[in-house]
C-alpha cells in the first residue's frame, strides 16, 4: 500500500521511510503537532491524577507485571484452555499464522455467512494485518464504528495514536471529513454535533449489518470469556445486534482467570484515557441463546508474536496491554506525533514491538527513535522494561550493520573502531583529549558553545550545539592539586 | 496456504519451543499462578454509608442523575423519575418485579411497559427508556455491573433505548473492584460493566456525552441496608 498524499508516510514498516527522514516530515506540520501536544496534555493530566490518588498503584503494577509473565512463561498451556473453554461455549476458534492467514480466515468466515458488509469495532490488530483495504478489495464493505475510527476511514487518514487514533486531527478538520462525506453542508465544528452526527450516520448500519469483527483487550483461559473494553458503545452495538460476530485476538492477550481482570481493569483505564474505569466494558464467552451473536469466531494471531517470546530480554514486550500510557508520556512523540513510526503501532511500545514483528527486517530505524529517558518504562502499567528492550534491539542493529560488506568502510564504524582503540589505554585517551582541545578550538566560540562543525560532526551540530572542550581535564586538574599540597 | 490445523499445531509448536520453562502439567502451573503477588488492596476500608456515598458521588462525577429510596417507597422513586423524564414508552425485563410497574403505569397517564420476552430489535429501538435491576455496584469507580439475569435483561435491552434508569441496592455496592471479583464464585457467562453514560473523547479530547447507548442514566440506590 503505497500513498501519493504528499507528506504522507505509509504505516507499512515494509513501506515507510526511515524514522528520521518521517519524523522531518511531521516536525514540519505545526497544525499537526499542536493538535497532539493538546490531546497529549489533557491525557497526561486526567492520568496524573487517577494514578496519585491510587494508593496501590505500584503493587497493582507488579501484580499485573507477575501475571503477564506467568502467562507468556505458559502460553501454550492457556491458549489451549482458552480454545477448549470457548469452543464448550459454542464459540468457533480458529488459529493464523500470519497477516495473510489471519485475513483469509477471516473473508472465508465472511463469505460463508454471505456477507457484503461488516461493521467494525476499533481493533488495531487488524490495522496491523491491513485487513480494512484487503476486505474491501475482495468486496466486503467495512464500516467502522468507533468515533475516531470513523473520521479515520472517512477522510481517508491513517492511525496515530493507538487508544485515540485521530487525535492528530482537530474539529475544524473532522467537521470538514464529516460535511464532505455525509453531504451535512450546514454542520458547524462543535464536537457534540459532530458526534451526533455520527451517531445518526451509524444507527442504521447497527440494525441492518448481521456481521461484525471486533478485537479483544483480553481473553480468559480459565473461562474462555473475551472481554471488549469501550467508551462510546458501538462495541456494545456491535457484541448484541449481529448475528455473526468474528474476533481477531494476538496470542498474547490471554489472562489465567477471570479474577485476575481485578487487576488489568483498574490500570487500564486509569493508564489509557485517565478515567477510574471506561464506560463500557463488555465480556461474553462463546454464544448466549437469546443474547448477541449466536455464531461467534475468535481468530489467534500469531505474526511474529511467538519469535519475540522465544527472546529473553525481548519477551516482556508481549506483556503490553495496549494503553498508550507509553507514547503519551514519550517526549519524542510528543514532536513527531504517532505516523513518524510507520506503523500502526507508534511510540515506544512501537518502537521496539514494530521491528520485532517485522522479523528486524523492516522499521530498524525505530529502536533509535528515544532518547533513552525511560518515561515509558515508570508510565507502563505491566512494567514493560522499554529502554532495555530498545538497547537490545539497538544492538542487533548494529551488529546486523557490520555484517554487512560494505560497512567495513563506513566512516562512522570506522571512527568507532578507531575510537575503541584509542579509548583502550589511558595515554591514548589523554592524547585525544590534547588533540581535540586544539582542534576545537577553532570551532569555539566566545561563548563556550560549538555552533556547527563541518562533515561529520555536522550531524550532530545541526540540531543542538555542543560546549566546547574545557581547558584543564579534571585529571590534570586533580594531578595539580595534589602538588600544590591541598 | 497452509490449512488452518496445521496452523494450530505450527503456532503452539513455535510457542513450546519458546517457553522451555513452562509449566509440567495442571498441578504444577496452578502451583505457579497460586505463587502471584497480590498486594494491592482486595477488601473495603470505608464504612457502609461512605460507600454508598462514595457510589453516590462517583454517579454524579458521571453526570449520572441518583436518588435514594427505600424498599418500601421504590415504586413510588421509579415513577417520580418516570414522571421526570417526561417519556412514555418503555421496556424492562422479563423478570422485572410487578410492583415496579404498577404504581407507575396507574398514576403515569399514556406510559406503556413492554415486557421483552424476545421482542424483535425494532420493538427496544422505539422504546423511550428502560427500567432494570442490577448485580453489583463498584463504589471506587461508580461502576454498575450487570450480569444480564432475567431482572437485567438481555444486553440490547440497556443499550438501545435513550434513557436507562437503573436500580441499585444499597447491599450489592461494594468499595473496589475485587471486591466483586470476590463475590463472582461463578464467573458470569455474560457481564456489562457501566461506568457512567455512553462517552467520547475522540474530538480534541472533549468528553461528550452520549455516542451510542443511553445519554441518560439515573441511578435509584434502594437503602436497604438500614
Amino acid at each position: 500500500m503505497s500513498h501519493a498524499t504528499p507528506g504522507r508516510v505509509s504505516l507499512d514498516p515494509r513501506f515507510a521511510p526511515p524514522f528520521p527522514e518521517a519524523a522531518l516530515i511531521m516536525l514540519r506540520n505545526p497544525q499537526l503537532r499542536k493538535n497532539v501536544g493538546h490531546a497529549i496534555d489533557v491525557i497526561q493530566a486526567k492520568r496524573g491524577k487517577l494514578v496519585v490518588e491510587k494508593t496501590d498503584w505500584q503493587e497493582l503494577r507488579s501484580a499485573a507485571s507477575a501475571i503477564r509473565f506467568h502467562v507468556l512463561d505458559n502460553l501454550g498451556a492457556y491458549l489451549e484452555q482458552f480454545e477448549a473453554r470457548c469452543t464448550a461455549a459454542g464459540g468457533h476458534v480458529h488459529w493464523a499464522a500470519d497477516a495473510a492467514q489471519a485475513r483469509q480466515i477471516i473473508l472465508d468466515l465472511l463469505r460463508q455467512e454471505n456477507a457484503t458488509e461488516v461493521i467494525k469495532i476499533k481493533t488495531m490488530t487488524s490495522a496491523e494485518i491491513q485487513l480494512n483495504p484487503f476486505l474491501q478489495a475482495s468486496g466486503v464493505n467495512v464500516y467502522e464504528t468507533d468515533l475516531a475510527e470513523i473520521i479515520l476511514q472517512l477522510g481517508d487518514e491513517d492511525p496515530s495514536h493507538i487508544v485515540v487514533p485521530a487525535l492528530h486531527i482537530n474539529r475544524s478538520q473532522v467537521r470538514e471529513i464529516f460535511a464532505r462525506t455525509m453531504g451535512l453542508n450546514n454542520l458547524s465544528d462543535d464536537p457534540k454535533e459532530l458526534t451526533n452526527a455520527a451517531r445518526t450516520y451509524l444507527r442504521q448500519k447497527f440494525l441492518t449489518v448481521p456481521t461484525a469483527i471486533s478485537g479483544a483487550n483480553f481473553l480468559v483461559a480459565e473461562t474462555g470469556t473475551v472481554a471488549v473494553v469501550e467508551s462510546e458503545g458501538n462495541g456494545r452495538m456491535c457484541l448484541t445486534l449481529p448475528q455473526t460476530m468474528i474476533s481477531l485476538v494476538g496470542i498474547e492477550k490471554v489472562l489465567p482467570r477471570f479474577q485476575d481482570l481485578e487487576v488489568m481493569l483498574q490500570l487500564l483505564a486509569r493508564s489509557a484515557t485517565g478515567e477510574r474505569m471506561n464506560p463500557y466494558t463488555s465480556l461474553w464467552t462463546g454464544v448466549t441463546p437469546g443474547d448477541g451473536p449466536q455464531k461467534f469466531h475468535v481468530v489467534l494471531l500469531d505474526n511474529g508474536r511467538s519469535s519475540i517470546l522465544a527472546k529473553e530480554k525481548e519477551r516482556q514486550t508481549l506483556k503490553c496491554i495496549r494503553c498508550a500510557a507509553c507514547m503519551n508520556a514519550c517526549p519524542v512523540y510528543r514532536q513527531t506525533g504517532g505516523h513518524a513510526y510507520g506503523s500502526v503501532y507508534p511510540g515506544p511500545i512501537g518502537a521496539i514491538l514494530t521491528p520485532q514483528l517485522m522479523q528486524m527486517k523492516y522499521a530498524q530505524t525505530l529502536p533509535f527513535a528515544s532518547s533513552l529517558c525511560g518515561a515509558c518504562y515508570e508510565v507502563c502499567p505491566v512494567k514493560i522494561n522499554i529502554p532495555e528492550v530498545l538497547l537490545e534491539l539497538r544492538s542487533q542493529v548494529v551488529n546486523q550493520e557490520r555484517k554487512q560488506a560494505g560497512r567495513v568502510f563506513d566512516l562512522m564504524y570506522l571512527g568507532l573502531r578507531i575510537a575503541n582503540l584509542i579509548f583502550a589505554t589511558a595515554w591514548g585517551f589523554h592524547a585525544a583529549q590534547r588533540m581535540g582541545r586544539i582542534g576545537l578550538r577553532f570551532f569555539t566560540r566566545k561563548d563556550g558553545w560549538i555552533h556547527s562543525l563541518p562533515s561529520l560532526g555536522a550531524k550532530w551540530t545541526q540540531t543542538r550545539d555542543l560546549r566546547g572542550l574545557p581547558q584543564q581535564t579534571f585529571h590534570q586538574w586533580w594531578a595539580t592539586r595534589a602538588k600544590e599540597g591541598k | 496456504m497452509k490449512q488452518p490445523v496445521e496452523s494450530r499445531q505450527l503456532i503452539l509448536d513455535r510457542i513450546h519451543a519458546a517457553t522451555p520453562a513452562a509449566a509440567g502439567d495442571a498441578s504444577q502451573l496452578a502451583d505457579a499462578y497460586a505463587a502471584l503477588p497480590r498486594t494491592y488492596i482486595r477488601r473495603s476500608s470505608l464504612s457502609t454509608s461512605a460507600r454508598i456515598k462514595l457510589m453516590i458521588h462517583r454517579l454524579r462525577e458521571y453526570d449520572a442523575e441518583v436518588v435514594e429510596s427505600t424498599p418500601a417507597d421504590l415504586p413510588a422513586a421509579i415513577t417520580a423519575q418516570l414522571a421526570a423524564s417526561g417519556r412514555h414508552l418503555f421496556v424492562a425485563p422479563p423478570g422485572t418485579p410487578n410492583k415496579w410497574m404498577v404504581t407507575s403505569a396507574r398514576k403515569i397517564t399514556g406510559l406503556k411497559w413492554t415486557i421483552d420476552h424476545g421482542l424483535p430489535i425494532g420493538e427496544i429501538e422505539k422504546a423511550e427508556g428502560v427500567v432494570t435491576a442490577a448485580t453489583c455496584g463498584i463504589a471506587d469507580s461508580g461502576t454498575i455491573v450487570l450480569h444480564h439475569s432475567a431482572t437485567e435483561g438481555r444486553r440490547v435491552l440497556t443499550l438501545l433505548p435513550d434513557y436507562y434508569l437503573c436500580i441499585l441496592r444499597a447491599s450489592q455496592i461494594v468499595e473496589t473492584l475485587p471486591e466483586y471479583f470476590s463475590r463472582c464464585q461463578q464467573p458470569p457467562a455474560l457481564a456489562t460493566y457501566i461506568s457512567g453514560p455512553s462517552a467520547t473523547a475522540d474530538i480534541e479530547m472533549t468528553r461528550i456525552k452520549g455516542v451510542h447507548g443511553p445519554r441518560i442514566l439515573v441511578v435509584i440506590v434502594v437503602r436497604d441496608d438500614k
